[in-house]
């Protein structure tokens, strides 16, 4: 006699008034393979967990942020920001396509220098730049976006001694209704700050002004915002010729597309609420060619896209290690991936999948990571069907953020893999192991 | 194991608890259970059962069912010793 298929025998409490998908048969989505790749046979390949990138999604994306820009202004520039995601193989992908660098330190300098990047394709942000990062800057060519004005003297300072003239833009903070508005870094629009910045700047012989940035903050949900960036940006651009009789070449409106990832908290899944690269560009693109600059002198206009651009292309294979019932009657899985790998669990629900069919039969369940340490949650609560030790997951859209901020702590980071546009498989981080840190270490004991 | 008296069970795997007015879903596999345990089957009879006629290992099967039981005494369903008896 054939045997009957078995599913575990689940009882969940029904709450009264609360509406919840508990219990009903819900179609689970499931992810059995990237780019027509099983999900198994790249697990059995390059071991569990595993981070996999599809080099397809890659390029789609850009493309369709390039078409929606290029479509709507005649001048248009991406670079690729390293900290969003600065493996070699995935930065080489955005070159190829076209993109610039933005970097944000001597080491994200040194890298985009080492993929062949010409230094004047090189936008150099953030507050830390110290005099050799910022003679490498000026040897090289690159736009340095300045942050503050003791980097401002410093700069001043260095090009004198190099007697060469640096290439500059400032930082610009602003209101665009957005808050907290990140004050923390460059000039204030609104205090005359940035004003004074830039007069100073016109003053010194060997700074070149060249452009105007902001990066109002991320995960932002409303075009409107960087309208409101656009424009004043732009009045501030439309005064430098007024005073200087001088127009600057561009004007970088930074980062900060959502991902389709949900952020924690939200009521719609982020796929339903995130706005599309067209959304964006009309909001920026119709306040630059509306405001007061002239056609003929309007700016280049850079992005540095670093979520919306790769978020979508990486994905993390994770196998189930343990199926636990909580104190409270809640499952809960224990899973081989921790929050050390996936730094963006602590700001979005992450959507995780099993990778093959699974029970129709549903109960909220608690997703944990294998560390030893209460905040190792992934998911706290999900609706999630059986899953049975050994299951393959896959956890879609880490793309962003977690292979540059992830933390190695009790295990080796794992390998991380790009499916090529012929299908075929490159490991492009290979998985640490005991003499990658021993390679690091010096004992005076032994 | 006692399912206690003020428990209803329907035949759809809705369960009714009229001293606490809590209600539950059960899956199918977790009727055909409760089922076994209100007839008053042991442990083992209820895993000879399984065995024949479900595709599934031994082990699997007691960790589910014991997992299974307590989420029944969580929910009251069925009575829970003192569990620092240590019987
Ligand atoms: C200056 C700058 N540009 C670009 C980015 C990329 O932002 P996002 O990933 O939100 O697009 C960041 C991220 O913090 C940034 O600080």
């Amino acid at each position: 006699m054939e045997k009957l298929i078995y599913e575990k025998p689940v009882i969940s409490k029904i709450n009264a008034g609360m509406p919840s998908k508990f219990g009903l048969p819900v179609k689970q989505k499931i992810i059995s393979e990237i780019d027509g790749l099983a999900i198994s046979d790249l697990m059995e390949k390059f071991g569990s967990p595993v981070f996999v990138f599809s080099e397809k999604t890659i390029r789609e994306t850009y493309s369709e942020a390039k078409r929606a820009f290029e479509t709507r202004y005649p001048k248009v520039q991406f670079a690729w920001s390293y900290k969003t995601n600065y493996l070699d193989a995935i930065c080489s992908i955005f070159h190829e396509e076209g993109s610039w660098a933005e970097v944000v330190s001597g080491f994200e300098f040194n890298k985009a220098l080492s993929l062949g990047v010409n230094g004047s394709q090189i936008l150099f942000n953030g507050p830390e730049k110290s005099e050799a990062d910022l003679t490498l800057a000026i040897e090289n060519n690159a736009s340095i976006h300045i942050d503050h004005f003791d980097e401002l003297y410093l700069l001043i300072e260095t090009a004198r001694k190099l007697n060469k003239k640096a290439r500059v833009s400032i930082r610009i903070n602003l209101d665009a209704g957005i808050y907290p508005i990140w004050d923390r870094f460059g000039f204030n629009y609104e205090n005359g700050e940035a004003w004074n910045a830039i007069n100073r700047i016109m003053l010194a012989d060997n700074l070149e002004l060249i452009g105007l940035h902001t990066h109002i903050g991320t995960y932002i949900m409303v075009g409107s915002a960087y309208a409101i960036a656009a424009s004043k940006l732009a009045n501030l651009y439309v005064a430098i010729h007024r005073k200087f009789d001088y127009w600057l070449k561009y004007i970088d409106l930074g980062g900060g597309f959502a991902s389709k990832n949900t952020l924690k908290g939200a009521y719609m899944p982020g796929t339903e609420t995130c706005p599309s690269f067209d959304d964006y560009a009309e909001a920026i693109t119709n306040a630059l060619i509306s405001s007061e600059i002239p056609h003929e002198n309007l700016p280049l206009l850079f992005l540095e896209t670093g979520r919306a651009m790769i978020d979508d292309a990486g994905y993390l294979l994770t196998t189930t290690l343990a199926n636990k019932r909580l104190n409270n009657g809640k499952n809960s899985l224990v899973i081989d991936a921790g929050v050390n790998l996936l730094f963006t669990s602590f700001w979005y629900n992450l959507g995780i999948f099993p990778s093959k069919e699974t029970s129709s039969f549903t109960e909220e369940t608690t997703i944990y990571g294998p560390l030893c340490m209460n905040i190792d949650v992934i998911r706290d609560t999900i609706v999630f069907p059986q899953i049975k030790v050994g299951d393959q997951l896959v956890i879609e859209r880490v793309g962003a953020y977690n292979v540059s901020q992830w933390m190695q702590f009790i295990n080796y980071r794992p390998n991380v893999v790009l499916i090529d546009l012929e299908g075929k498989t490159h490991i492009i981080r290979k998985r640490e192991n005991l003499e990658t840190f021993k390679s690091l270490e010096f004992n005076p004991k032994l | 194991m006692i399912i206690t008296e003020e428990i209803k069970i329907s035949d759809n795997g809705f369960v009714f608890n009229s001293r606490t007015g809590d209600s539950f879903n059960l899956n199918p596999f977790g009727l055909n259970i409760i089922k076994l345990i209100a007839e008053k089957k042991e442990f083992e009879q209820i895993k000879e059962k399984v065995l024949d006629e479900y595709d599934i290992s031994d082990l699997t099967f007691e960790k589910d069912f014991y997992e299974f039981c307590a989420l029944l005494k969580h929910h009251q369903i069925i009575l829970q010793d003192n569990p620092l008896e240590f019987k």
